[in-house]
């Protein structure tokens, strides 16, 4: 026993002395612009994905489900993620792409993400990744519309996706 | 002897599936707005800085940069960096959205050299917020960037004023 708890801590010493070694001596690959592998990929957002449904409280979206609050929320998505996450109607960001893991296209893939997890990572942002905390920047009831309107995708009602449009050329 | 191969077997085995199991599962804490640990900080910065050491080995030295260079890649960066890496001649504040921080370069300058520079602009830093720019700036703006960005804490009043002021024009 005691010999299988000193090659135990062996094996310990020697992943972490290895890891160490790995990260010193620049083995691992920094770059950004090269493709994410797709087990890696499901991965990472499997992961984040649990930590998220693990950490953001379940809470009822607290605004009207009604097309005023998609409108809010998608004027706010327009001015504010498309950049990365890519526009209604349009291609997908090539600048989102650019990140590694890049930037979902919520518009193509929607989210599995519930209204509440929405709202969370909006406002806490995701930690090793692009997507920046925007609790910051924005109030409460502003990162509710934009949770009801992300959540929404790829079904977005042809109205509310016009309605967003009109409003943003004002 | 025998068991001691089998404890070392055993922790090789364990210790990542349990690494795997604990990112898997969910209870790595995920959000943005926290600061990353000492350790973590300097375990990452210390890998990414080897990396870009050992990727960017291979790049050409940089073209001579006068201070049209200079300034040139100062307008790039104010136009298109300033927003994460604070504001050229303006007050140090440091970025709390993202984690890690983008460093503040104007107040914090860089260890990086100019090729290097070229190098993280162009390719990225992967699990940061750094975007890959390679698709959207051409070679000599990506130079110019790099010239400009070695030089960033050292500039005289009289070359922040020359870039600050073409963008105002």
């Amino acid at each position: 026993m005691k010999n299988f708890i000193a090659g135990f801590l062996a094996g310990i010493l020697v992943l972490i002395i290895g890891v160490l070694g790995y990260l010193r001596l620049g083995l691992l690959d920094a770059r950004s612009d090269a493709a994410i592998p797709d087990w890696t990929a499901r991965f990472l957002y499997s992961g984040i994905h649990a930590s998220v449904r693990r950490t953001a409280p379940k809470l009822q979206n607290p605004l009207p489900q009604s097309d005023e609050t998609l409108i809010a929320g998608g004027k706010l998505y327009l001015n504010d993620c498309v950049g990365c996450h890519g526009e209604p109607g349009k291609p997908p960001s090539d600048f989102g792409a650019t990140f590694y893991p890049p930037a979902p296209q919520f518009p193509r893939v929607g989210t599995k993400y519930s209204e509440a997890e929405v709202f969370w990572v909006a406002k806490h942002g995701i930690r090793r990744t692009g997507m920046a905390a925007q609790g910051s920047s924005y109030s409460d009831p502003k990162l509710w519309s934009l949770a009801a309107f992300i959540s929404s995708f790829p079904n977005l009602p042809p109205h509310v996706l016009e309605g967003i449009q009109q409003k943003s050329m004002k | 002897m025998n068991k001691f191969v089998f404890g070392f077997v055993a922790a090789l085995i364990v210790l990542p599936i349990g690494g795997i199991a604990y990112f898997a599962l969910g209870f790595s804490p995920i959000r943005a707005d926290a600061k990353p640990s000492a350790l973590e900080t300097a375990l990452l910065r210390s890998a990414v800085r080897a990396s870009v050491r050992r990727s960017a080995a291979g790049v050409p030295s940089p073209p001579a940069a006068n201070d049209d260079d200079v300034v040139a890649g100062g307008k790039l960066y104010v136009l298109g960096c300033q927003g994460c890496h604070g504001e050229l001649g303006g007050a140090y504040q440091e970025d709390t959205d993202l984690y890690p921080a983008p460093p503040q370069l104007p107040h914090a300058g860089t260890q990086y050299s100019e090729p290097e520079l070229y190098w993280i602009v162009k390719h990225g830093v992967r699990m940061t917020g750094m975007s890959a720019y390679g698709p959207f700036y051409s070679e000599k703006e990506l130079w110019s960037l790099a010239a400009f960005l070695h030089r960033i804490d050292k500039l005289s009043p009289g070359m922040i004023e020359k870039i600050r002021a073409k963008k105002a024009r």
